[in-house]
């Protein structure tokens, strides 16, 4: 039987015969279905995905008319990731004439809420110069990072060690303390950047710490919302469902812990977030026609459930591509196909 | 979404869905989302009316580059004389009638 | 009761926690003569592992994790006083700690509690630890393995550089490895040499035990 040649998640290449390759995108869609309590994709979906993922061509795209809107987290550290020289206002630049970006983000190179707070005089500045400079949407960005405001980066106890300890209440009121001050970081920095002329504020990598994370992000959003009706708000996820590290944290009466992209995004809306960006973990082991169906499973069930717009997280190790420094264009261009036009979402 | 290599994943993601930022209209139907919250096929629509062109038009660099001309939106190949950053912000908010921040800070910052 | 329906009983008491009726189970299988190594494996475990799964879906928070794990290192406590002394031996030692540079430790915090809960020795060396801690913490506890984990792709080499200066130090013999973390895979874990990597917690315990030879 003929093989077709994909990858795995950490990006090396395998061979699948037609039938393994059905099997991977029938088990991969199945297990979203089943972890995420939602419905798998259809028999038309899947052949659509077998198609996609057999066509020869290296390189493949959304039919024209169904391009979507690209935004870029963490746009000025990636140019200088890779270690050309330049200054931030010259990687907005970049993005914004050379690689085709529909919106950029400013950020600081630590890229969380924390440790922009003491330095946010200079960083205003920065960005209100950019903006002068450029045409794009232009964000504020930063990770909620829950994690800073522990023991010893921050001033609560250590959950980890209290946890380990069998401390539990103990870990669980520490936590709650650490949501307070980041919600308080959180509207400071939001405020600061949109009183500089930011066109909104991208919380990213939210949940990263788990519920308590998700939770500082609604609440600082909520408080936002109230006080700039106008200002854009995304956020997004870090992982496919909030992890319950706290596991008693709720929002609106909706216990937060082991929430999927379909229901986060409900939390989101009510919240008052303008653009939410949901993510599907790649799992390295399995190969990306099973992550992409995975992936595309998930999303497809939180457009569905949307009435704001959805730019799913398509970087690194998420949304069914690989987790490699450098992805390699075969399985992103299929990843990125098969996201845009069976999830009918709004940007990437 | 990104990654520190921008030819595997922002050329890669760009060349496979996007809109084409400034070289089309990405950034003007990202307004829309980001400004009035419409979803992908509703913010299209409404950038094709107020610019006058088709849909399938917003994603076309050959039309759009002198549509962006004629209405002094910016460019993504500078030309002299023509309004860019700030100034090209200042366009598209009475081109979309949208509020723009940072435009409405300019605003603010040279009253006199 | 039938030896099947006691191995469910000792699943169930793990999975909701219940030491009260974790411990009744074990005294009462003990009494009648069942294998305690076979309620271990068949019953005990079979529930701290489902207890890994439900957290990888999101359907068990850590405090449930925490206590079940609890439970779990009590019952273990109970049952290896009941075996013979020349029987008694542990899963394995393990040193756990997240790489220099790097603040992240949920990940490593969950991998150290199941291996507990597994019957290992763990020591966890916490977060932002050094190549150098590592090695010297590893010799002084005596450990099997030593697992690293690195959250960041900035941070990934800090696993690279333990495994060289193991082998600097004529020490890589001594001691097994294991990585993990968000960004790490097998083919990193093949490409510096480290012995296995754990996709997550459930599946680094099921890691450890083949890499001592107790799968």
């Amino acid at each position: 039987m003929k093989k077709y040649r994909t990858r795995k998640g950490d990006g090396s290449f395998i061979e699948l015969n037609e039938n393994e390759l059905k099997a991977e995108l029938e088990q991969g869609t199945s297990d979203a279905a089943d972890r995420g309590k939602i419905s798998p994709l259809s028999k038309e979906e899947l052949q659509y995905l077998f198609e996609l993922f057999t066509y020869p061509s290296k390189f493949i795209s959304v039919e024209m008319g169904n391009e979507v809107i690209l935004s870029y987290d963490a746009a000025t550290l990636k140019v200088r990731r890779v270690g050309v020289s330049t200054h931030r206002i010259q990687s907005l630049q970049v993005y914004e004439k050379l690689l085709g970006a529909d919106m950029l983000e400013f950020d600081h190179v630590d890229y969380s809420i924390k440790p922009v707070k003491p330095i946010i005089t200079f960083e205003q500045p920065e960005l209100e110069q950019a903006l002068l400079v450029t045409t794009l949407p232009l964000y504020y960005g930063a990770q909620p990072n829950l994690g800073l405001y522990n023991q010893p980066d921050g001033p609560c106890p250590n959950p980890g060690e209290l946890y380990a300890a069998g401390k539990i209440s103990e870990a669980q009121d520490s936590q709650e303390k650490a949501v307070e001050y980041a919600v308080s970081d959180m509207v400071q920095v939001g405020s600061e950047m949109y009183e500089s002329g930011a066109d909104g504020i991208n919380f990213d990598t939210t949940g990263a710490a788990g519920d308590t994370d998700f939770l500082a992000t609604l609440k600082a959003v909520e408080i936002l919302r109230k006080k700039f009706p106008d200002m854009c708000i995304e956020v997004g996820m870090a992982g496919e469902f909030i992890l319950g590290m706290h596991g008693g944290l709720s929002y609106d009466d909706v216990r937060l812990a082991g929430l999927y992209p379909h229901k986060q995004i409900e939390l989101a809306q009510k919240a008052g977030v303008s653009i939410f960006g949901p993510v599907c973990n790649t799992k390295t082991d399995r190969s990306i026609p099973w992550n992409s169906a995975r992936a595309v499973t998930y999303i497809k069930e939180c457009v569905k459930n949307s009435k704001i717009p959805i730019h799913a997280n398509m970087g690194m190790g998420v949304g069914g591509l690989p987790m490699v420094d450098h992805p390699p264009t075969d399985v992103v261009s299929r990843a990125s196909k098969a996201m845009v036009e069976i999830t009918r979402l709004d940007g990437l | 979404m990104g990654v520190g290599d921008p030819p595997g994943m922002a050329i890669a993601h760009s060349t496979a869905s996007g809109m084409g930022g400034m070289r089309t209209a990405g950034d003007l139907v990202a307004r829309m989302q980001m400004s009035r919250g419409m979803r992908i096929k509703e913010a299209k629509e409404y950038v094709a009316s107020k610019l006058g062109v088709s849909v399938i038009d917003l994603v076309d660099p050959v039309v759009m580059t002198e549509i962006r001309q004629d209405l002094n939106i910016g460019l993504t190949t500078p030309l002299p004389g023509y309004a860019k950053g700030m100034e090209a912000k200042f366009n598209i908010a009475k081109v979309l009638e949208i509020e723009i921040n940072s435009v409405n800070k300019f605003k603010e910052r040279t009253k006199r | 009761m039938g030896k099947e329906e006691l191995f469910k009983q000792a699943m169930d008491a793990i999975i909701s926690s219940d030491l009260k009726k974790a411990e009744e189970i074990a005294k009462k299988a003990i009494g009648e003569g069942i294998d305690p190594m076979e309620l271990m494996s068949r019953g005990f475990r079979v529930g701290i592992t489902r207890i890994g799964d439900l957290f990888e879906r999101g359907e068990m928070f850590l405090p449930e994790l925490i206590r079940s794990a609890e439970v779990m290192k009590s019952v273990s406590e109970l049952i290896i006083s009941a075996l013979p002394e020349e029987s008694r031996e542990k899963s394995g030692v393990v040193l756990i700690g997240t790489v220099q540079g790097d603040i992240h430790d949920i990940g490593k915090i969950l991998v150290a509690s199941l291996l507990k809960a597994n019957g290992f020795e763990v020591h966890d060396v916490g977060h932002d630890v050094s190549v150098e801690t590592f090695i010297e913490k590893a010799q002084e506890l005596n450990v099997d393995i030593i697992g690293s984990s690195a959250l960041l792709t900035t941070t990934m080499k800090y696993q690279k550089d333990l495994e060289g200066e193991l082998k600097r130090r004529d020490l890589r013999d001594r001691f097994k490895t294991m990585v993990g973390g968000a960004p790490v895979t097998q083919r990193w874990a093949d490409r510096i040499g480290a012995d296995a990597y754990g996709e997550d917690a459930t599946d680094a315990v099921r890691r450890a035990f083949e890499l001592l030879g107790k799968s």
